[in-house]
C-alpha cells in the first residue's frame, strides 16, 4: 500500500468541513474491509492523500426503535445487526442480509454505512496495478465500458447505462425492501434519500464533502414473513451473483402486501412493483409465485454471458416469497 | 485560535503520534512514522506484527481479506490483521498464535494440541487463523456444535482440504466432540 496521511475524526462537523478542504483528496474509512483492498489494488486513477478514520466519531452506532422508525447509526457492526434482538423480531430480513454478508471475520469489522459504500467488483474496474492494471474505463473517467464486449457474466441484466457493473451492496437490497432512508450530513445540514436511489450507474449520491450518518427505516408494527437470498458460488468470499429481498404479508392464505427487491442484477437495489402487485389480493400458490417471478425479470435485458442470471433470479424470487430459507 | 479558524487549519482532525498496543500480554508503545521500528500510516496490523515485532506466527496470505490465513483476536473477536491499519488498533489487545502457550510451563494451548493430535494440516500455511478463529469461538462459546464450528471458521481456507480434520480437531475440545 502507498503512503497517506491519517487522521481521526471525533465529529460529523469536522469530517465533513475537512471532506470540503481537501476537494476530493481525502477518503472516509470505517471498517475499511473495502477501501483497503482498493489502495493496495491502487487502480484507481486519484490515490487518497489522506484518509479520515470515522470510527472514532461517538455515538454513531445505535440500532433503535424511535416512535415512528428504526434508526441505525452507519457506524453499527454488521455483527451487531446478526446479533440484534430488536432486528431479529421485526426487521429479520436485515440480520439475514447482514449474515450473508462475507465472513464472520469481516462481519466483525464492516460497517453498514461502509456496505452502502463500497465501490463496485467490477473485475475491469479493480483490475489491479500489479499484474499490468489499472484497467480505463467509463467510470474511471474514461473510456467505455469493458464489459459490455468482455466478460460479462457478474454484470447488469437490467438499469445499466455507461456502466454496467452492479451494485455489490446486500444490505442495500434488504434496506430498500424495509423503503430505508439514508440521513446524510454535509456542510448545507442534513438530507435524505431513499435507498434504492442512492445508487447511480458511475457511483452514489454523496457529494464528495458528505458522509451518511444513519439509515432510517418505517417501523414496522408486523414482522411479516421476511426473507434474504443470495446465490454465490463460494459463501464468504463471493458477492451476490443475485440475491432477493421480500417482505410478505399472508392473512388467511390471501398475500395482502409484497415487497419485493433484487439485487445485483442492476447497478442499484431494483424494487419490482409489477410482481408485487400480481401477488397481493390473491391466495400464495406456486402458480401464482411463478407469474410474479417472471413479471420480476420481464424488463431484463441481458447482456452477452449472463442470461443465466435471470433464470437464478426467478427461482430466487419464488423461494424467497414461498418462504424457503436459501 | 478559535474553533472555527482551528478547523480551517486543518487540525480538528487529530492525526497520531504513536500508538499502544497490547499483543499477547506484552504492552509495546510504537512511533509512527517511516523508518525501523516505527509504524508507517499504511502499515497493516499483519505488517506490524510481523515485521515490526518480528511475530511471524501471524500468516499473510492472500493479502486482500479472503482467506482468513492473517486471523488474529483483537479485543475478543476474530479479525483479518491484513485488512486493518495498525494505526487505528491503538489501545487494542490483540492475542497471536504466539499467545496462546502458557507462558510460565510453555505448555500448549489444549485447542493447538488438538490440531496436533487430529493432525488438522498438511502445509501447515493456514493453521494460525484456523486456530485464532476457532480460538476467539471458544472463548464466546465453549461448547459449540459442529454447525457452529464450520459457521466460525468459514472465513479460512485450507488449500491442502484438511477441513474436516479441522472441524474434529475443534469438536475435540468444544466439550461435545467425539
Amino acid at each position: 500500500m502507498r503512503s497517506f496521511t491519517h487522521f481521526d475524526a471525533y465529529s460529523i462537523e469536522d469530517t465533513c468541513t475537512a471532506l470540503g478542504q481537501y476537494k476530493g483528496r481525502a477518503q472516509l474509512k470505517a471498517g475499511g474491509s473495502d477501501l483497503l483492498s482498493i489502495l493496495k489494488g491502487d487502480f484507481l486513477p486519484d490515490y487518497p492523500e489522506v484518509i479520515i478514520n470515522i470510527k472514532t466519531i461517538p455515538g454513531l452506532d445505535y440500532i433503535k426503535e424511535d416512535g415512528d422508525f428504526l434508526r441505525i447509526g452507519a457506524l453499527v457492526r454488521l455483527i451487531e445487526m446478526v446479533r440484534s434482538p430488536l432486528l431479529s423480531h421485526k426487521y429479520s430480513v436485515l440480520v439475514k442480509a447482514a449474515h450473508t454478508v462475507a465472513s464472520p471475520q469481516i462481519r466483525n469489522v464492516a460497517t453498514l454505512g461502509g456496505n452502502l459504500c463500497q465501490d463496485t467488483r467490477c473485475w475491469y474496474y479493480r483490475y489491479p496495478r500489479s499484474m499490468g492494471g489499472p484497467l480505463q474505463c467509463l467510470r474511471k473517467g474514461s473510456g467505455s465500458c469493458l464489459a459490455v464486449k468482455g466478460d460479462n457474466r457478474y454484470h447488469a441484466i437490467m438499469g445499466g447505462k455507461k456502466c454496467f457493473a452492479v451494485c455489490p451492496s446486500d444490505m442495500a437490497v434488504a434496506l430498500a425492501c424495509l423503503d430505508g432512508r439514508l440521513i446524510i450530513a454535509g456542510p448545507r445540514g442534513e438530507r435524505n434519500v431513499a435507498v434504492a436511489d442512492f445508487f447511480y450507474p458511475l457511483g452514489n449520491d454523496l457529494a464528495e464533502d458528505e458522509m451518511i450518518t444513519e439509515i432510517e427505516i418505517p417501523a414496522r408494527r408486523n414482522p411479516a414473513q421476511q426473507n434474504f437470498l443470495k446465490f454465490t458460488l463460494r459463501k464468504p468470499i463471493d458477492f451476490a451473483i443475485v440475491s432477493v429481498a421480500s417482505v410478505i404479508s399472508i392473512e388467511k392464505g390471501v398475500c395482502t402486501d409484497a415487497r419485493i427487491v433484487l439485487g445485483a442484477v442492476a447497478p442499484f437495489p431494483v424494487r419490482v412493483r409489477a410482481a408485487e402487485e400480481l401477488l397481493i389480493g390473491k391466495p400464495v400458490s406456486e402458480e401464482i409465485v411463478m407469474s410474479a417471478a417472471d413479471e420480476a425479470l420481464a424488463g431484463s435485458k441481458p447482456l452477452s454471458k449472463n442470461a443465466y442470471k435471470v433464470q437464478i433470479a426467478k427461482t430466487l424470487v419464488k423461494r424467497a416469497v414461498m418462504g424457503s430459507t436459501d | 485560535m478559535t474553533r472555527q479558524e482551528k478547523k480551517f487549519s486543518g487540525s480538528a482532525l487529530e492525526g497520531k503520534h504513536h500508538i499502544n498496543l497490547t499483543v499477547n500480554g506484552q504492552l509495546y508503545e510504537l512511533a509512527i512514522g517511516t523508518g525501523a521500528g516505527k509504524v508507517n500510516p499504511s502499515d497493516t496490523l499483519s505488517f506490524t506484527l510481523r515485521e515490526t515485532l518480528g511475530l511471524t506466527g501471524t500468516k499473510v496470505s492472500c493479502d486482500s481479506g479472503a482467506c482468513g490465513g492473517c486471523t488474529v483476536i483483537m479485543d475478543g473477536r476474530a479479525v483479518l490483521s491484513c485488512m486493518l491499519l495498525s494505526i487505528e488498533c491503538d489501545e487494542k489487545e490483540i492475542t497471536t498464535i504466539e499467545g496462546l502457550k502458557n507462558p510460565k510451563t510453555g505448555e500448549l494451548d489444549p485447542l493447538q494440541q488438538s490440531f496436533i493430535d487430529h493432525t488438522a494440516f498438511q502445509c501447515g500455511f493456514c493453521t494460525p487463523g484456523m486456530i485464532m478463529s476457532s480460538k476467539a469461538l471458544l472463548n464466546d462459546n465453549p461448547s459449540p456444535t459442529e454447525e457452529e464450528v464450520k459457521e466460525a471458521l468459514s472465513g479460512n481456507f485450507c488449500r491442502c482440504i484438511s477441513h474436516y480434520q479441522i472441524v474434529r480437531a475443534v469438536m475435540a475440545v468444544s466439550g461435545k466432540g467425539k
